[in-house]
C-alpha cells in the first residue's frame, strides 16, 4: 500500500455520511466527534479531577493526622471552612465525601472507560468510529458539565454534599439536616444525573459499537482482552446505572416535593415531620444495586489493560485467554446478586445475609481464576520492564492483597464487626482504588504512542511507579490494623475517644506517606504534559504487541486507517511463537504466510488449511532429508 | 471499490444505529423496573398497595396508545409499500394519538388529585403511580419527536435508505413505549 493511494481513500472517507466539511479548531478539539480525540477529553479531564480528589485527600489527611494543630495556610485556601488554621467537622465531611465521589465516578469510571473504550474500542476490533459518533461527543459534553456543577458546590456558601459518597437518606433527604444537605446535595444530584445520562450514552455506544462493526475476521473469540472487559463493562452500566437514577428521581422527589419515599418518623430538633410510611433501607437497596455493578464497572476495564499489557510484556500468549472471558462473564454476572454484603448490619434477615454471603465469596473464584492466569503469563516469560509493565504488576499486586481481605468482609459474621471501619477503607482503597489507578495509568503508559504519537520518559516512569507503589501500601496497608480494632471511618478527630488515641501516631505516618505519594503525582504529571508536545516521536508498533491499533498511522486520521480496514486472521496473543520469525504476529498476518509456525488447533478442525499445512511440513521434511544426503 | 467499501459499511452504520436504540429501550426498562421492585419491597414491608380504584380514564388513554401504535405500524407498512401519502397520514395520526393520550394521562391525574389521592403522600405506593406514569409522559414526548422526525424525513423525501431508518428507530421507541405503559398499568391493577 503505497501512501499516495492511502491519502486518497482518506479524502473519500472523511467525507462520508455526516457531512464532514473543514476541520476548524472548534470541531477539531472542542465539539469532536472522532472517538480518539474524546478519548484525549476523557483522560486529560479525568486527570484534572483525579488531582482534585488526591488533593481533598490530603486536606482531611492534614485534619486526621494533626487534629489540635493549626495550619494558618489553611484558611488563607479554604475561609471560613479552616477558621483558625483548622478544618471545620461540616467541611471535614465534604471533604471525604467529595473525595469519594470524584474518584469513583469521574476518575475511575469515566476517566478509565470513558478514555480507554473510546481509544481503543474502534482501533482494537478495526472500525472508522464509534456507532454514533454523535452520541459519543454529548456523552463527554454531559461528563464535563457533571464535572463543573460538582465543583461548583465548592463555591456557595453552605459547601459541598456531607453525606458521603452513597448519600444515604434521611441526611440526603432531608435539605436543613445538616449544611452539605442543602444546596450541595441539590447539585451533587444534578452532578450525577447528568454523569449518569453520559455513562449511558457511551456505554450503550462501546456495546453497539463491539457488537456491530467488528472487522472482517473479527470474530467475538478473536478479541483482545481489553475489549473483552470494556464490552462487559459497558454491558453493567447500561444495566445497573438506570436503577441509581430511579433512585435519585426519588429522592429528589423527597427533598423537594414532600413525598415519602425514603422518609419516616422523623424529628428535627422539636420539630415532627409529616413524612411517614417510607424506608430509608430501599434508598440502600437501589443504590447498592447500582453501587456494587459499580465497583467492578471500576475494575474490569482495568483487568482488561493489564490482561493487555502483561502479555505483551512478557512477550507470551495470554495464559488462558478463554478462562479470562469466562471469569470475566461470570463476575459480570455475579455483580448482580451480590448488593446485600454492603447491607449486613440493617436488620437483614439472616437467611437473606446468608444467600448474599454466599454469592458473595463465589466471586472471589472468577477473581481467583484471573489473578493466576496474569502469574502464570509472568512465569517464565521474556519480561521487558516498561513503566506500563510495571503498573500493571502493580494492579496484580494490590488485586491480590485488597482481595484477600474481600473473604473477610464478604463473611457476614465478621462484617458485622469490621462494617464501616477503616478495615473497610483499607479493603477498597486496595482493591479497587488502587488497582483500578494502576491499571489505569499502565493504561496510559502503554497507549500513550497512539494517542499522542510521541513517547513518554521512562525514567520518569520508573520513579512515579516506585514512589506510587511504596507509598500506596504504605497509606491503606496501617488501616487494616485501625479498622480490626475498631476504628470507624469518616470520624472527624480520633482525639475524642480514648481507644482511638494510640492510632493518632499511625495517622501521622499515614498522612506523611499520603503527602508524598501525591507528590510522586508530580513527576507523573510533567512526564505526561511535556511528552504530549516534547517526547520523543513514537515508532509505529513500539512494543512490538499483535492488535490492530498498532497497524494503523501514527499519525491521527478520521476513520482511522487509510484505506480498507484491515482484515483479522488469528487471535492477538501469538507472542514467541516456536518456529516464528519473530516474537510476536500480529493479527493481520494470515497463516498462509507463517507456515513455520502454525499449528494444528490454529486451523479449528478446517480440513483444507490442515491439508495444506500437512503438504507444506512433508514437502519441508524432504527438502531437508535431500539436503543431508 | 471504495465506493461499494463505503456503502457497506453505512449499511453497517445504521444496523449499529439502531442497536443503540434497542439499549437505550434495555436501560430504559431497567429504570423502570427499579420503580417497580421499590413498590414490590415497599409493599411487600408495610403489607398495602396504593389502595385506590384507578381511574377509569387511564383504560381509554390504554386503547389510545395501542391505536397510535396500530397507526404507527400501518406507517411503516405503507412506506414500504412505497405509499408516502399513506405513511404521512398514519404518522400524523400517531402524533396526534400520543398527544390525546398526554392529555388523558393528565386529566387520569386531575380526578385522583380530586379523590385525595396526591402526589405528596404518606403512602409513598401512590405518589409512585405519579412518578411511573409522569416519567412515561416523558417518554411519550421523546417518541413524539421521533415520529415527527421520520415524518420530516418522508416531508424532505430523503433517500428512501434514511428514511426507512427513521421510521425503524421511531417504531422501536413507540411501539417499546406502549408496552411499557400497558406493563405499568396491569402492574399497578394487579399490586393494589
Amino acid at each position: 500500500m503505497s501512501t499516495i493511494s492511502l491519502h486518497d481513500t482518506h479524502n473519500h472517507d472523511s467525507h462520508d455520511d455526516h457531512g464532514h466539511h473543514k476541520e476548524t479548531f472548534l470541531s477539531k478539539y472542542v465539539f469532536s466527534m472522532d472517538h480518539k480525540m474524546i478519548a484525549k477529553q476523557f483522560l486529560i479531564t479525568g486527570i484534572i479531577m483525579a488531582v482534585i480528589a488526591m488533593g481533598l485527600s490530603i486536606l482531611f489527611r492534614i485534619q486526621l493526622a494533626w487534629p489540635d494543630k493549626s495550619f494558618p495556610i489553611l484558611e488563607t485556601f479554604l475561609g471560613e471552612w479552616a477558621e483558625g488554621g483548622r478544618i471545620k467537622p461540616d467541611f471535614y465531611l465534604a471533604l471525604v465525601t467529595i473525595h469519594g465521589t470524584i474518584m469513583v465516578f469521574f476518575v475511575l469510571t469515566a476517566g478509565l472507560s470513558g478514555t480507554f473504550s473510546n481509544l481503543l474500542i474502534p482501533l482494537q476490533i478495526g472500525a472508522r468510529d464509534m456507532a454514533s459518533p454523535f452520541l459519543n461527543m454529548l456523552s463527554y459534553w454531559f461528563f464535563f458539565s457533571a464535572c463543573v456543577i460538582m465543583m461548583s458546590s465548592f463555591f456557595i456558601q453552605t459547601g459541598p454534599a456531607s453525606a458521603g459518597w452513597t448519600i444515604y437518606p434521611p441526611l440526603s433527604a432531608l435539605p436543613t439536616a445538616i449544611k452539605g444537605s442543602g444546596l450541595g446535595m441539590t447539585l451533587w444530584l444534578i452532578s450525577m444525573v447528568l454523569f449518569v445520562a453520559s455513562s449511558l450514552m457511551g456505554g450503550i455506544n462501546y456495546v453497539s459499537t463491539v457488537l456491530n462493526m467488528r472487522t472482517k475476521g473479527m470474530d467475538l473469540w478473536k478479541m483482545p482482552l481489553t475489549i473483552w472487559a470494556f464490552f462487559l463493562t459497558a454491558i453493567l452500566g447500561i444495566l445497573s446505572f438506570p436503577v441509581l437514577v430511579a433512585g435519585v428521581v426519588l429522592l429528589v422527589f423527597d427533598r423537594s416535593f414532600g413525598t415519602s419515599f425514603y422518609l419516616s418518623d422523623i424529628v428535627m430538633g422539636t420539630q415532627v415531620l409529616p413524612n411517614e410510611g417510607g424506608s430509608p433501607i430501599l434508598w440502600q437497596h437501589l443504590f447498592w444495586f447500582l453501587g456494587h455493578p459499580e465497583v467492578y464497572i471500576v475494575i474490569m476495564p482495568a483487568l482488561g489493560i493489564s490482561s493487555e499489557v502483561i502479555s505483551v510484556n512478557s512477550r507470551k500468549p495470554i495464559f488462558g485467554y478463554h478462562a479470562m472471558i469466562y471469569s470475566l462473564i461470570g463476575i459480570t454476572i455475579l455483580s448482580f446478586i451480590v448488593w446485600g454484603h454492603h447491607m449486613f448490619v440493617t436488620g437483614m434477615n439472616p437467611l437473606l445475609g446468608g444467600v448474599f454471603m454466599i454469592t458473595t465469596l463465589i466471586i472471589a473464584v472468577p477473581s481467583a481464576v484471573k489473578t493466576f492466569n496474569y502469574l502464570a503469563t509472568l512465569w517464565r516469560g521474556n519480561i521487558k520492564f516498561t513503566p506500563a509493565m510495571l503498573f500493571a504488576i502493580g494492579l496484580v499486586s494490590f488485586f491480590i492483597s485488597g482481595g484477600l481481605t474481600g473473604l473477610f468482609l464478604g463473611n457476614a459474621s465478621l462484617d458485622i464487626n469490621l462494617h464501616d471501619t477503616y478495615f473497610v477503607v483499607a479493603h477498597f482503597h486496595l482493591v479497587m482504588g488502587s488497582a483500578a489507578i494502576f491499571g489505569m495509568l499502565a493504561g496510559v503508559y502503554h497507549w500513550y504512542p497512539k494517542m499522542f504519537g510521541r513517547m513518554m520518559s521512562n525514567k520518569l516512569g520508573y520513579l512515579h511507579f516506585w514512589l506510587t507503589f511504596i507509598c500506596a501500601y504504605l497509606v491503606f496497608f496501617p488501616l487494616h490494623f485501625l479498622g480490626l480494632d475498631g476504628v470507624p471511618r469518616r470520624y472527624y478527630a480520633f482525639t475524642e475517644f480514648e481507644f482511638m488515641q494510640k492510632w493518632l501516631t499511625v495517622n501521622v505516618f499515614v498522612t506523611w506517606a499520603a503527602i508524598i505519594g501525591g507528590l510522586a503525582q508530580v513527576a507523573f504529571l510533567w512526564n505526561f504534559f511535556y511528552s504530549i508536545f516534547k517526547g520523543k516521536k513514537a515508532p509505529q508498533n513500539p512494543w512490538g504487541a499483535n492488535t490492530l491499533e498498532w497497524t494503523a498511522p501514527v499519525e491521527h486520521i478520521h476513520g482511522n486507517w487509510p484505506g480498507e480496514i484491515p482484515t483479522v486472521y488469528r487471535w492477538p496473543y501469538d507472542y514467541s511463537k516456536p518456529g516464528a520469525e519473530q516474537d510476536f504476529i500480529p493479527q493481520t498476518i494470515p497463516f498462509s504466510e507463517t507456515m513455520s509456525s502454525n499449528m494444528p488447533h490454529d486451523f479449528e478442525g478446517n480440513a483444507e488449511a490442515e491439508r495444506i499445512q500437512k503438504e507444506w511440513e512433508d514437502q519441508r521434511d524432504a527438502d531437508e532429508k535431500t539436503k543431508l544426503d | 471499490m471504495v465506493h461499494s467499501i463505503k456503502q457497506q459499511e453505512t449499511g453497517l452504520d445504521y444496523r449499529a444505529k439502531k442497536f443503540v436504540m434497542w439499549l437505550f429501550v434495555v436501560s430504559s426498562t431497567i429504570m423502570f423496573g427499579g420503580w417497580t421492585s421499590y413498590y414490590i419491597v415497599f409493599s411487600a414491608s408495610k403489607g398495602k398497595g396504593h389502595g385506590l380504584v384507578l381511574p377509569e380514564l387511564f383504560i381509554y388513554s390504554t386503547a389510545v396508545l395501542v391505536l397510535s401504535s396500530i397507526s404507527l405500524f400501518l406507517a411503516s407498512r405503507a412506506l414500504k409499500n412505497q405509499q408516502f401519502n399513506a405513511q404521512k397520514t398514519f404518522l400524523c395520526l400517531t402524533m396526534v394519538l400520543g398527544i390525546v393520550f398526554g392529555y388523558l394521562q393528565v386529566d387520569a391525574w386531575s380526578t385522583m388529585v380530586k379523590t385525595g389521592a396526591v402526589l405528596m403522600n404518606n403512602n409513598a405506593a401512590i405518589s409512585l403511580i405519579y412518578i411511573v406514569s409522569g416519567f412515561h409522559i416523558l417518554h411519550i414526548f421523546a417518541g413524539i419527536c421521533l415520529v415527527f422526525n421520520a415524518l420530516m424525513g418522508a416531508y424532505k423525501e430523503l433517500p428512501m435508505e434514511k428514511r426507512t431508518y427513521r421510521m425503524e428507530i421511531a417504531s422501536i421507541f413507540w411501539h417499546f413505549i406502549d408496552i411499557l405503559w400497558i406493563y405499568l398499568y396491569v402492574f399497578l391493577l394487579l399490586n393494589s
